[in-house]
């Protein structure tokens, strides 16, 4: 099973440390969440993974393998669905397998059968200022799996979404997490996202970004087990849990 | 019923407001006064009948001003006959295959210089002074040493034009490269592509809308700077028409061939805008 290890990593912006010896070990079949507030080093975090930052010091490996830059073994999800308005829906999708130099019938078939997974099976053709916010971010999600990648980075994959759609989209997720057999390692500030989602959640606290908790909720396994969110949602555990994590983002806080 | 008397009530109120257009006067769909469109064509038809007028009262020797229908009679006469041994269509060719050709090679060499300088700091360094050394220096300007260089033939006035268009090609290109989305980078980044791939699949999609709008203003350039490269040992071309008729004082073909450049700019302008939403449905809709 593929593993990517961030290990005891500092980042500096400007000599300034913005997160300081964070070490976060994701398995292939993990779901690891990272929450906290503003300024923890989330997302720098994340893009230590991705290969978009170098940290000042600690090493970032898969499965042993130093990451040095962006590869597509971990394709990235943004917030802004950072599609591209030129292709088409399916296009969009099928971009990671034009890059591979795929033939253009065996893409487009791959792609319409990723765009049926996010269920969006009959939307191949939309141009993508046709489509909603949360049909973006489910084309951005089929067209990281394209890649085929052994780990998903999800960067606040459904901030930009509404309420209503956000809470669809966390089945989505879990769905393809199964679906994917990939790893997935996730920013959010949703709090109940994370442990809807999460197998692991770490907290961050900020000035400079470090750990100060980690959690494994198990949520996410019990949808995974036939589950409804709903129901999961409803269990007084899941609220008692939400306290404890609440607490823990917003401890030593002053204000 | 409250709306209906409502209506009624507003009516009036839009009529008087109708003719000014102040932040309060709304904007209605259907309004009954005046558009822009409407006064611009009455503002068209005034300095046609100011022309006519002065024409017809001779306030000005017809050989200075001659008359619109003079004008018209002679557009008539050049269509058909020609002036100094060529046809208006032979002469717009000619112009227009210079400013084509000329479009053509700011593009080859524009759109990979702009490239390099909104990618690498060295093209940056390289290519931005001598842009901006080249930009603001009037055609006429470099005419003469285009012609102790190259000659008085069909490059040189190619190359006249194609000057005038490479700062706007190249400089339009940069800022489209420039802003090109890093998220959108990263992602191609993060899905396997290459360096040479994010430049073909992202950067230079991502910037096509900034160089069509480049290619326009290059094209609006190279068109006004037709004159000035018709000027040397020419002898088809709009430019050159208007030369020789200035020559003998004969205004109607000037002012005929005025308005012909005039009317050509706009097609020119309108066609390339309809090329760029065809080629660009995405622009201003992300």
């Amino acid at each position: 099973m593929p593993h990517l290890v961030l290990d005891k990593i500092s980042i500096h912006y400007d000599g300034y440390p913005a997160v300081e010896r964070v070490s976060i070990d994701v398995a292939g079949d993990d779901f690891v969440v990272l929450v906290g507030r503003s300024g923890c080093g989330k997302t720098s975090l994340l893009n230590v993974a991705a290969g978009l930052v170098t940290p000042a010091r600690g090493s970032a490996t898969i499965d042993g393998r130093p990451i040095t830059e962006p590869g597509s073994d971990r394709a990235v999800v943004f917030q802004n669905d950072a599609l591209f308005p030129w292709l088409t829906a399916r296009e969009n999708v099928a971009f990671a397998l034009r890059l591979r130099g795929v033939r253009p019938a065996e893409r487009a078939r791959r792609a319409d059968e990723l765009l049926a997974l996010v269920k969006l099976g009959d939307a191949g053709d939309k141009r993508i200022w046709e489509l909603s916010g949360g049909m973006r971010q489910r084309v951005g999600l089929a067209r990281a799996l394209a890649a085929e990648p052994q780990f998903l980075l999800l960067d606040e994959p459904l901030g930009a979404l509404d309420a209503l759609t956000r809470e669809r989209m966390q089945t989505t997720l879990l769905d393809l997490w199964k679906a994917s057999h990939a790893g997935v390692l996730m920013v959010t500030h949703g709090i109940e996202e994370a442990l809807v989602l999460a197998t692991r959640i770490v907290v961050l606290a900020p000035g400079p970004g470090r750990v100060v908790r980690t959690f494994e909720p198990g949520f996410s396994r019990r949808y995974a087990a036939g589950e409804t969110i709903r129901a999961v949602k409803a269990d007084p555990a899941f609220a008692k849990a939400r306290g404890e994590l609440t607490d823990a983002i917003f401890e030593g806080e002053t204000a | 019923m409250t709306i209906f008397s409502y209506t009624e009530r507003a009516g009036p109120r839009t009529e008087e407001a109708a003719g000014l257009s102040v932040p309060w006067s709304r904007p209605s769909p259907k309004r009954r006064g005046v558009s822009a469109r409407m006064i611009s064509a009455a503002t068209i038809l005034l300095v046609l009948a100011a022309w006519a007028l002065s024409a017809r009262l001779q306030l000005v020797s017809p050989v200075f001003l001659p008359s619109p229908v003079a004008v018209w009679n002679k557009f008539i006469v050049v269509v058909s006959d020609g002036f100094v041994d060529a046809t208006l269509l032979q002469h717009t060719v000619a112009s227009l295959g210079r400013v084509f050709a000329a479009l053509v090679a700011a593009i080859l060499v524009g759109v990979p210089v702009g490239l390099a300088i909104g990618i690498s700091t060295i093209g940056r360094g390289i290519f931005d002074p001598l842009l901006e050394f080249l930009r603001p220096i009037p055609p006429l300007a470099y005419l003469p040493l285009v012609i102790i260089w190259f000659g008085i033939g069909e490059p040189s006035k190619i190359l006249v034009i194609a000057i005038a268009m490479l700062a706007p090609v190249a400089l339009s290109t940069a800022s489209g490269v420039r802003g090109v989305s890093q998220e959108r980078i990263n992602a191609a980044r993060s899905l396997g592509a290459t360096k040479r791939q994010v430049v073909r699949h992202v950067i230079l999609p991502s910037a096509l809308p900034s160089i069509l709008t480049g290619l326009r203003i290059a094209l609006g350039a190279g068109w006004s700077t037709l004159v000035a490269a018709e000027l040397v040992a020419a002898t088809r071309g709009l430019g050159f028409m208007i030369q020789s008729a200035a020559q003998f004082l004969v205004t109607d073909v000037v002012i005929m061939g005025i308005l012909v450049i005039a009317a050509i700019a706009f097609v020119l302008e309108f066609t390339i805008r309809r090329i760029e939403r065809a080629l660009v449905p995405w622009a201003g809709r992300e």
